[in-house]
């Protein structure tokens, strides 16, 4: 029960001279039930990895293994593996159409085929997973607010019973509240469910307290591919692709480098806040 | 008098049913009275749907107050005859890049604005290379928009306001649609704005890092300034701002957390450096 | 297939013909169009091909984003030439079940492909080489005079530069949502007609969502920056004709009598 991708190549505009490696040489495994952050800048192929992970793009060479089966083989049913894969792109409140939340939510495993029991118990059981309040299921989509509407959207792609979950840049546009509470609801439906999770970000500190790891890509590469305090240390590397640690690793070097004995690979607040005053414990005694 | 002062802002907007019968009145923006001085910079807070978009577009005359009054320079924003005067004193910039930018290449776009105002050419031209060079654009003057990053575009846009020569420009959540080095892009170019040129900037957002430059911050919450003061009293403020949907910069969160371990330190602090001073003196002290 | 159309897209250079005069390229680009129908002889079309090779050739822009265009047409070409072969009365060459096709037929067939082809490529030439503002601009002032009679003629203009603009932008979108829903299990490519249309609902209507928001969101920007239609105002890049512009002029003059010249000559020679 894995994602393999093997030398993954994706060429963008093959033949013209606007020609891009979009993806370069992608070596990744994910195994079942993972939390991973995947990390770049725009342009740095995040995207379009995520894209070819559930068939939507096709490498120009290597392949992608799921469960154990080549994507790309003749007899492969694609459509099969859009409902084991889901993909909720940005903004996906940008795609909702129909006149209620719940017929929304039906969309997906209707185009599954099941039959409407079915469909309806899956649109119940992904709404209920994204915490949206059952007043709201026979609302027109585009009366609820920001938050909510993200809500919907991403029950949509739930209710298709995906093995894994793949969400772009889920909390874009939120508020700092809305934003947690997106990300704690993701971390619970995976927890419960020991659901696959690839995050796509473009912040750190986001991804940093839930992920279990941290796929950094930069120009089509894989640049780090670790558990997130590993990362981390990285910090002027990453700079210089652009990209930063959570402003905790800043803090954390910033006192160490004033002579403070931290643990500089903390990542979370609460753990800065321990190290920290560990260390001025020991200072203390001295 | 400053260049923008309001006196019970109240805008309310008439919510209907589907027959188009009266459901309710709701009060966007409630009795907000404030009053800011020429060369200010000034940020507001706010979850999202707490007002503060509905606020800022008084201030260009693209809303009107249903009670209370609003003054640009000294002119009432609901006087008709002085609505393109207001206009070009106050300008704005939205929150999406594509759907504020008018012209196909960048330079177009930037003169669209003393265009409207019947600017004579030769005069635009200037206009026009000034705005871009402030906005460090200049050299892509004759791109197409449609070929720039976000942080480009929100450049762009904002040298098409600086070309009517404002007095003040309102930003409204300039960065939400945008990755951290195109954030960082924009909020530099504001702060050149605010220091080089001395417009007065009003900055609505709800990343809290964006804002510790500001010398003031008003929090909203529904339709109310419910805070207001320097960055540093604002985010004194932990629990208060968590409880209106907000967050604090993480070195402010990590010195708060210190507090609450019991580390003396002083409350708002607002960056690495100045935690890593105040936990210098809090040691030398002892 | 959308991403093909290359009418609307301006290809950034530095050229002569870039520097031309919207109206002179306007213009110049209707003359030719007509010029293809006018001359009538392949000698005419020989001269009109040279022509369009050398404005192609100072563009600057490379042929293949002029063939580009072609792309989306070729379908209605094949149907006309199609037509045309098959279904000109004349005298027979081949007999294919009951179609014929003629020597008249292959005649007019060809004569119908290659103007086609200058056709379109001499438009994507116009549209290549002038930004739309510029076109646009160059369309209201063509068309000026017919403000007497009440046409609003800024606002056309005005509607049409930000048409093209949001193309490109809209096109992105269709590919988006395209994708999101199809990662929702939907198929836009199988099943027969009916289904393909009910297909295109959950494309189409997010689509038409958007494009209302978007052109709120202009609406409201454009007025930020005070504009208030055509009265009052001012232009950063005024249309004032050159020393070029009236070479070019002359050029186009040149070209139209040596395309007619040549199928003079080419009757009298009997070619």
């Amino acid at each position: 029960m894995s994602m393999i991708l093997d030398h993954v190549n994706y060429i963008y505009g093959q033949g013209t001279p606007l020609e891009t490696k979009a993806l370069d040489d992608i070596c990744l495994q994910i195994p079942h039930g993972q939390f991973v952050g995947i990390i770049g800048h725009t342009g740095s192929g995040k995207s379009t990895l995520m894209q070819h992970m559930n068939g939507l793009l096709k490498a120009s060479s290597g392949h992608i293994y799921f469960n154990g089966e080549d994507i790309y083989d003749k007899d492969y049913n694609m459509k099969k593996l859009r409902s084991k894969v889901g993909l909720v792109f940005q903004y996906p409140e940008h795609q909702l159409f129909e006149i209620d939340v719940f017929s929304d939510v039906c969309f997906g495993p209707k185009n599954l085929g099941l039959d409407k029991k079915e469909t309806e118990l899956r649109a119940f059981d992904a709404l209920r997973k994204v915490g949206l309040p059952m007043e709201l299921y026979y609302q027109s989509p585009f009366d609820l607010s920001g938050g909510q509407k993200r809500r919907v959207a991403i029950a949509g792609v739930l209710a298709m019973n995906p093995e894994v979950l793949i969400l772009d840049e889920p909390t874009a546009g939120l508020d700092p509240k809305g934003r947690d509470e997106i990300l704690c609801q993701i971390k619970q439906l995976q927890t419960d469910t020991g659901m696959t999770v690839l995050l796509v970000s473009h912040s750190m500190e986001d991804v940093a307290e839930y992920v279990d790891r941290i796929i950094v890509m930069n120009k089509g590469r894989v640049l780090y591919d670790d558990e997130p305090k590993t990362v981390f240390a990285h910090y002027k590397e990453l700079e210089a692709v652009g990209l930063a640690a959570p402003q905790v690793t800043y803090i954390l070097h910033e006192l160490r480098a004033r002579g403070l004995a931290v643990d500089v690979n903390a990542t979370t607040i609460e753990e800065a806040a321990d190290t920290v005053y560990a260390a001025l414990g020991k200072v203390r005694r001295k | 008098m400053g260049i923008v002062r309001t006196q019970d802002l109240t805008f309310e907007y008439i919510r209907r049913d589907e027959e188009g019968n009266v459901e309710g009145i709701t009060t966007a923006v409630d009795k907000v009275s404030l009053d800011i001085a020429q060369g200010e910079f000034i940020a507001i807070l706010g979850h999202n749907g707490s007002g503060k978009s509905t606020l800022a577009k008084h201030i260009n005359a693209i809303l009107n107050p249903t009670e209370g009054t609003v003054w640009v320079d000294g002119m009432d924003t609901s006087d008709e005859e002085r609505v393109w005067d207001i206009r070009r004193t106050a300008g704005m910039v939205f929150q999406n890049p594509d759907n504020q930018i008018i012209g196909q290449v960048v330079e177009e776009d930037v003169g669209f604005g003393p265009e409207n105002m019947g600017v004579p050419t030769k005069e635009i031209w200037e206009r026009v290379e000034e705005s871009l060079k402030a906005v460090g654009m200049y050299e892509y003057r004759k791109h197409s928009p449609n070929k720039l990053s976000g942080g480009q575009k929100q450049r762009v846009s904002i040298a098409g306001v600086l070309a009517m020569h404002p007095k003040c420009i309102v930003l409204d959540e300039p960065t939400a649609m945008l990755d951290p080095k195109g954030r960082k892009e924009v909020i530099r170019a504001i702060r050149a704005l605010n220091q080089v040129e001395e417009i007065t900037v009003i900055l609505i957002t709800h990343y809290m890092e964006e804002i510790i430059h500001a010398d003031k911050v008003f929090v909203m919450d529904s339709g109310r300034i419910v805070m207001d003061g320097t960055p540093r009293e604002i985010f004194s403020q932990v629990e208060k701002l968590k409880s209106l949907r907000l967050d604090v910069p993480q070195a402010t969160l990590l010195g708060y957390e210190l507090q609450r371990r019991g580390v003396r330190l002083p409350s708002g602090l607002l960056t690495a450096e100045e935690l890593a001073d105040a936990l210098g003196q809090s040691l030398g002290a002892e | 297939m959308l991403r093909d159309i290359t009418l609307g897209q301006y290809y950034q250079t530095e050229s002569v013909i870039h520097r031309l005069d919207p109206r002179v390229k306007l213009g110049g680009t209707l003359l030719y169009i007509v010029s293809l129908f006018v001359f009538g002889h392949f000698l005419g079309y020989a001269v009109a091909a040279l022509f369009l090779a050398m404005v192609i050739r100072l563009s600057h822009v490379p042929f293949r984003f002029m063939v580009k265009g072609m792309k989306a047409i070729l379908f209605l070409m094949l149907i006309t030439v199609g037509f045309n072969l098959f279904l000109t009365p004349g005298e027979e060459l081949v007999s294919l079940w009951k179609l014929s096709v003629t020597r008249e037929g292959v005649r007019t067939a060809v004569n119908m492909a290659v103007r086609l082809v200058m056709l379109v490529i001499g438009s994507s030439v116009m549209t290549l080489t002038t930004t739309p503002n510029n076109l646009t601009d160059g369309m209201e002032r063509m068309l000026g005079p017919l403000r007497v009679f009440r046409v609003p003629v800024h606002e056309v203009a005005m509607m049409m530069s930000i048409a093209l603009r949001f193309i490109p932008i809209l096109m992105e979108e269709t590919d988006k949502i395209m994708k999101a829903q199809t990662a929702r299990g939907a198929d836009f490519e199988g099943g027969n007609i009916v289904q393909r249309a009910k297909a295109l609902v959950p494309l189409l209507v997010p689509l038409f969502i958007s494009a209302f928001r978007r052109a709120n969101d202009l609406a409201m920007a454009m007025e930020a920056r005070c504009y208030r239609g055509g009265e009052g105002r001012t232009k950063m890049k005024p249309l004032v004709y050159e020393g070029r512009d009236k070479i070019a002029y002359l050029c186009i003059l040149l070209y139209l009598a040596a395309g007619i010249g040549a199928g003079y000559l080419g009757r009298f020679l009997g070619i």
